[in-house]
């Protein structure tokens, strides 16, 4: 028996896509306000109905799509991230002109996207969602398209992202020559069984690396600071907070399901990735002068964290992966709706542009500081508990020392953070007018300051959410 | 006899060629074209692999068509994004976009 | 069936004061008078809720208890837990705060009547009622602690409400400041027992510790435990701070600095009997240090002139006598007395504060004088909260005091006992006189004064009729009631001593005799007796020089250990902090050219990347071929 309503979020979201599409090619240009009303309802619906169904579970076409906690959990994180950014943007999409309407139909897709991504069990399906997930990125980056950053930005986006597409496709054509099998829980029949060891270890980290760029993990890191800071605020924040965590809960779930352990201790590997992660992000970030450059940097080394609770491994360390990415959501798209509010009134998102803001607008000054030090881990903000969970799993993998250079590396951390505070705060501005706060952008920052605190001072439900949602590799 | 290690083998060496390409190649379109090499390599081990290992079941002749689709709407977004990069520039040059840096 | 029902929303008792905290913060802070209505509405709920509480539970069986929680926090090798406890001694505790809060929040609405800064002064009497609700309701240490802190934040805000007073801003950074010293040894005490015992519970550490022997580890943990109490409830040597928080407004010394705070140390005691009846050297050390702080704050309460710190010092005495009496063991009578001493002393607190208010801001009792005709109802509730302070029966403070002092002397502490009477003596004696110089004799430059509004006497009423009843349900007359449902295994309870209740109720009478021939007959001369010991006087006067000790020891120690660090951190740490800061810094401006904006050059840093992984991964693979 199969529950096909299950299904209905992904079909609600693609069917929403299409006709978003189809209305910004039809409709008047003032009947077009209606688009960004249907799809923020419509996402709020879909997120409704997955909370509903949360612990439903099913398997479709003999492994191929596996809707479980796990799946759930994420398409939470990326529902709630597209609601709050469908918020955040409302004065944004301005910028966007007479193509505003069609912006939707592709934050959409991109959703459509990671859920399918989240829950594929099967690599093409994983390389499918990764896709649309992507192209619908690559044409959002570059949406400002007269402006010259924004085009560039999605240019190089593309050109990276599609060889690391490749590099991915390479290392799963491997591993489809090692198993004979697409299907996760067939490859790991399969490999258990014994195989060509070269090729099966090449395409396990050919895989990780291809993977490993959406997730932007160093080496393979470069890209994210250019595109970063390049792209729409907006779509930054998507890419920074679901993109991500997209790329994570495919690596864990294959690295976890479709590979026995014996297959290749890919754990060092990751550990001296995470270590090399944490290290150069946070070390960048600390000269940087543009705040959408530095949160980039800084998204590396949050990335670099999760990456901690991977190489762990254990249950503590995979709540954690799971528990600090939907921290980072509130923390960082709060951050990037303030970003966007600064670049709005003042044209650019440079540090000197924040200066004053605590006087000019108290509450989004207020809601960033308390946010970048979430991020910094700080307690007894969300972001703090988060890290907890990440390293106490380190620690209890026996991974100290990778613990050790996490924490180090947060206190340095702090440093640029409050280098943000420090100009909403201290710094002088020629301007004293107060900065305009439409509503929407005004909900979306309580949204994520509530969540930011109440997840810092009482972690237990999203914890215990956590934990049913890793129930899934408990058994492997 | 050619067998599947030549094939994958001539896999490899498309990808290298292509991943060379996307070094050293300065114009943007010949940049994509060598990515679509990278791609076509990948589809070259899957028909491949699939012919040799399991000619009973088509599942890396499906990978490749699903390979193919996607690189196709990978490469109409590329040029389209060439194409309005162009008009502001005057130039595919990669070496000119550099605004975005450090 | 019913206590159920109460008790599964027993957890609205703290959180609506959040809520009206939040709500004032948020959104009512424009406008004053309907922040005071939310304020008032939640701690009026509360209070409600907590007389239905206090109904079930003193309506049952004594042992009754309701415990819930839920999980906060785990972690491995750490679970937290965030729960409620009411239990007989809870709700007491719940009725007293409650009752205290409201009446001083709507005193409060006459006091601060016009006052700029009403609204948040408001929010901070929310905020605090919250947390003071939330200590009492606490079901482990650790929960506990940050109540604590919340409340000491609290106190340290209206302290220093109106802060354009310097006066004001030092006497409340003196507070936060001796309360860190008491809390950093409590939170140790906290720290060891987690680490002993695994648990915070206290439920679970009573089950646990009567089979836990080794002295040598209960007694330090007992000991820094009750830095806690030192500090909050103001004992020597940490009791320097509450004479000065009297810098706040007057209902905040009501409510806070003489009801309910500082009796926290109190309660803490009660709360975790169970640890500190198992260590007799502990229990020895409460009792004199109680002691100790009963007579030196009575006999500087002697010679003050100013009303507020007349009562201040008698609070601190007071407290005092409650540790002592949790130190010999009297566990019953230390909460009994805590709970008359909440409604007397609240009484004489929100009574001074109506003066004050009359007087426009004067607070010195020998410019006062006469007050007796122009504010009666004041005048003779002051009177009324006096009498029950000195232990007049059959008011409250009588029977309170009467358990204690015989607590100390049935214990065999006899030492105690006298300087318990003593003390008993000197309180009759030194409220009187302020009674007789302040509202009897001439009036000095009170004449404009007249009796402050209803919604200022109203609690005054309230207070008054609580000060004088609400001893009874410890009496022998209602077979102690109190006692039967306040007690804790370890705690001891002694039959009814006649003498001792004739004893103290005569030197009650013997002070106010005493404070009656000098100060309202005249018949002694007060010059003269201050020339006969001019020493004395000055030390009483001068509180002892304890402040002054303490800033000769600040300049001595901490000056001279801050110089010596001065110059290592100047010299050594900051070099290395500063070379170090340098390096990562120069570091991150090197790392960040790696990203020069030529996307080919990331592509390469992939490819490279890729190699480099393969290389270490296949490299074993690639030994065993060649």
């Amino acid at each position: 028996m199969m529950y096909y309503q299950l299904l209905g979020p992904e079909i609600t979201v693609a069917v929403l896509g299409l006709l978003v599409l189809a209305g910004s090619l039809l409709l008047p240009s003032h009947g077009k306000n209606a688009l960004g009303y249907l799809t923020t309802i419509g996402l709020a619906a879909v997120l409704l109905a997955v909370i509903l169904n949360f612990s439903r579970e099913a398997i479709f076409f003999a492994g191929v799509y596996q809707i479980d906690m796990y799946a759930n959990f994420f398409r939470l994180l990326f529902l709630s991230a597209a609601l709050l950014i469908m918020l955040m943007s409302s004065r944004y999409t301005g910028l966007f002109g007479e193509r505003k309407s069609e912006w939707f139909s592709f934050m959409l897709f991109a959703t459509l996207g990671m859920m399918i991504m989240v829950a594929a069990g099967d690599l093409i399906m994983v390389y499918v969602g990764l896709e649309l997930m992507t192209i619908s990125f690559y044409i959002l980056t570059a949406y400002l398209l007269n402006d010259r950053w924004s085009a560039e930005a999605g240019l190089k986006y593309l050109l990276i992202g599609a060889m690391s597409s490749a590099v991915l496709l390479f290392g799963m054509s491997l591993i489809y020559a090692c198993s004979g099998s697409t299907v996760f829980t067939e490859i790991y029949q399969a490999l258990l069984a014994g195989s060509e060891r070269p090729a099966l270890l090449a395409g396990i980290v050919m895989m990780m690396a291809g993977l490993g760029f959406k997730i932007s993990v160093v080496p393979f890191h470069m890209w994210t600071p250019d595109i970063y800071q390049g792209a729409p605020t907006p779509v930054t924040a998507y890419l920074a907070v679901a993109s991500k965590a997209a790329g994570f809960a495919v690596l864990v779930r294959i690295l976890l399901i479709a590979f026995p352990p014996t297959s290749l201790d890919w754990k060092l590997i990751l550990a001296v990735l995470a270590a090399l992660t944490i290290i150069i992000g946070n070390l960048t970030a600390l000269p940087q002068t543009n705040v959408k450059r530095m949160l980039a940097y800084s998204s590396i080394a949050q990335a670099g964290y999760i990456l901690v609770g991977l190489v762990a491994a254990n249950t503590y360390g995979l709540k954690g992966v799971l528990f600090y990415a939907m921290t980072y959501v509130f923390a960082n798209v709060a951050a990037f709706a303030v970003t966007a509010v600064v670049e709005v009134a003042e044209g650019n998102a440079e540090l000197e542009s924040f200066n004053g803001l605590g006087r000019r607008a108290p509450m989004p000054a207020a809601v960033m500081t308390i946010c970048l030090l979430s991020l910094a881990g700080i307690p007894p903000m969300a972001g703090f508990a988060g890290k907890l969970y990440l390293f106490s799993g380190a620690i209890q993998g026996g991974y100290l020392w990778l613990a050790f250079i996490g924490l180090l590396m947060s206190m340095i951390s702090v440093y640029y953070y409050l280098h943000v505070a420090k100009a909403m705060y201290i710094g002088i501005s020629s301007r004293e007018d107060r900065v305009l706060l439409p509503v929407p952008v005004r909900i979306a920052l309580w949204i994520c300051l509530l969540g930011t605190i109440l997840m810092g001072v009482y972690p237990g439900p999203l914890s215990e959410l956590t934990e049913l949602a890793v129930q899934l590799f408990s058994a492997v | 006899m050619i067998g599947l290690n030549h094939y994958l083998l001539l896999g490899t060496v498309l990808f290298g060629i292509g991943a060379y390409g996307v070094f050293a190649k300065r114009n943007a379109i010949a940049v994509l074209m060598s990515i679509e090499l990278m791609l076509n390599a990948v589809n070259v081990n899957f028909v491949a692999i699939n012919r040799f290992l399991q000619p009973a079941a088509g599942m890396g002749q499906l990978f490749a068509i699903f390979v193919i689709v996607v690189a196709a709407a990978e490469v109409a977004v590329g040029l389209a994004l060439i194409i309005s990069i162009y008009r502001h520039r005057k130039s595919v040059d990669l070496n000119d976009f550099n605004l975005l840096k450090w | 069936m019913l206590i159920q029902d109460v008790m599964t929303f027993s957890w609205l008792i703290p959180v609506l004061p959040f809520l009206a905290f939040a709500l004032i913060g948020l959104f009512l802070h424009r406008w004053p008078k309907w922040s005071a209505a939310c304020s008032i509405a939640a701690i009026g709920v509360s209070f409600f809720l907590s007389v239905l509480i206090a109904v079930e539970i003193f309506g049952g069986d004594p042992g009754r208890a309701f415990e819930m929680s839920v999980r906060w926090l785990e972690m491995p090798g750490l679970k937290v837990d965030m729960g409620i406890l009411i239990d007989p001694l809870t709700a007491v505790m719940l009725l007293v705060v409650t009752t205290v809060a409201l009446l001083v929040q709507i005193y409060s609405l006459g006091y601060m009547e016009g006052d700029p800064g009403r609204a948040s002064y408001f929010a901070y009497q929310s905020i605090f009622a919250g947390s003071m609700l939330g200590l009492v309701m606490a079901s482990n240490f650790g929960q506990i602690f940050v109540f604590w802190e919340l409340v000491g934040m609290c106190s340290y805000l209206l302290i220093g409400f109106w802060f354009g007073r310097p006066s004001a801003r030092d006497a409340a950074i003196k507070a936060f400041v001796t309360n860190r010293i008491g809390d950093f040894g409590f939170l140790l005490g906290i720290l060891f027992l987690i680490i002993v015992f695994g648990t915070l519970n206290f439920g679970e550490l009573a089950a646990l510790i009567p089979d836990y022997h080794n002295l040598a580890v209960l007694l330090p943990i007992a000991v820094l435990l009750f830095f806690g109490p030192v500090g909050k409830s103001a004992q020597f040597p940490l009791h320097v701070w509450l004479p000065d928080a009297m810098e706040g407004p007057t209902p905040v010394s009501a409510l806070i600095h003489a009801a309910t705070m500082v009796a926290a140390g109190v309660y803490l005691i009660a709360r975790a009997f169970f640890i500190f009846s198992q260590v007799p050297q502990a229990m020895l050390l409460i009792a004199l240090v109680g002691g100790f702080t009963a007579l030196l704050a009575a006999t500087i309460a002697l010679v003050q002139n100013d009303i507020k710190r007349i009562l201040a010092y008698s609070t601190l005495s007071q407290l005092g006598y409650m540790v002592m009496a949790m130190g010999v063991g009297a566990m019953t009578a230390g909460m009994f007395h805590l709970r008359t001493h909440a409604f007397f002393k609240g009484l004489l607190f929100l009574a001074a504060g109506s003066v004050i208010h009359a007087l426009h801001g004067e607070q010195d009792i020998w410019k006062m004088g006469g007050l007796a005709k122009k504010m009666p109802i004041t005048t003779w509730t002051f009177v009324i909260g006096a009498l029950a302070l000195a232990g007049i029966p059959p008011l409250a403070g009588f029977w309170s005091k009467d358990e204690i002092l015989l607590g100390a002397f049935a214990g065999g502490y006899t030492g105690l006992y006298l300087l318990g009477s003593l003390v008993a003596f000197m309180t009759a004696f030194y409220m009187f006189r302020l009674i007789f110089i302040a509202f009897f004799g001439v009036s000095k430059g009170a004449e404009q004064a007249h009796e402050s509004p209803p919604v200022m006497t109203g609690p005054l009423v309230i207070l008054a009729a609580l000060s004088i009843g609400a001893g009874f349900v410890g009496s022998p007359w209602m077979g102690n009631v109190f006692g039967l449902y306040i007690s804790t295994p370890g705690a001891v309870h002694h039959p009814v001593n006649p003498t001792i209740m004739a004893v103290s109720s005569l030197l009650a009478l013997a002070g106010i005799g005493l404070a009656w021939l000098i100060y309202q007959k005249q018949a002694v001369s007060a010059e003269k007796l201050r020339q006969r010991w001019p020493a004395l006087y000055h030390v009483f006067l001068n509180k002892y020089y304890v402040d002054e000790f303490y800033a000769w020891l600040g300049k001595v120690f901490v000056d001279a250990g801050a110089r010596v660090l001065e110059w290592v951190d100047l010299k050594i740490i900051n070099g290395a902090v500063n070379g170090l800061a340098y390096l990562t810094g120069s570091s991150g401006r090197t790392l960040r050219y790696a990203v020069n904006g030529q996307v080919q050059s990331y592509a390469i840093w992939v490819m490279v990347g890729l190699v480099l992984l393969l290389a270490t991964v296949l490299k074993t693979v690639f030994t065993v071929l060649v």
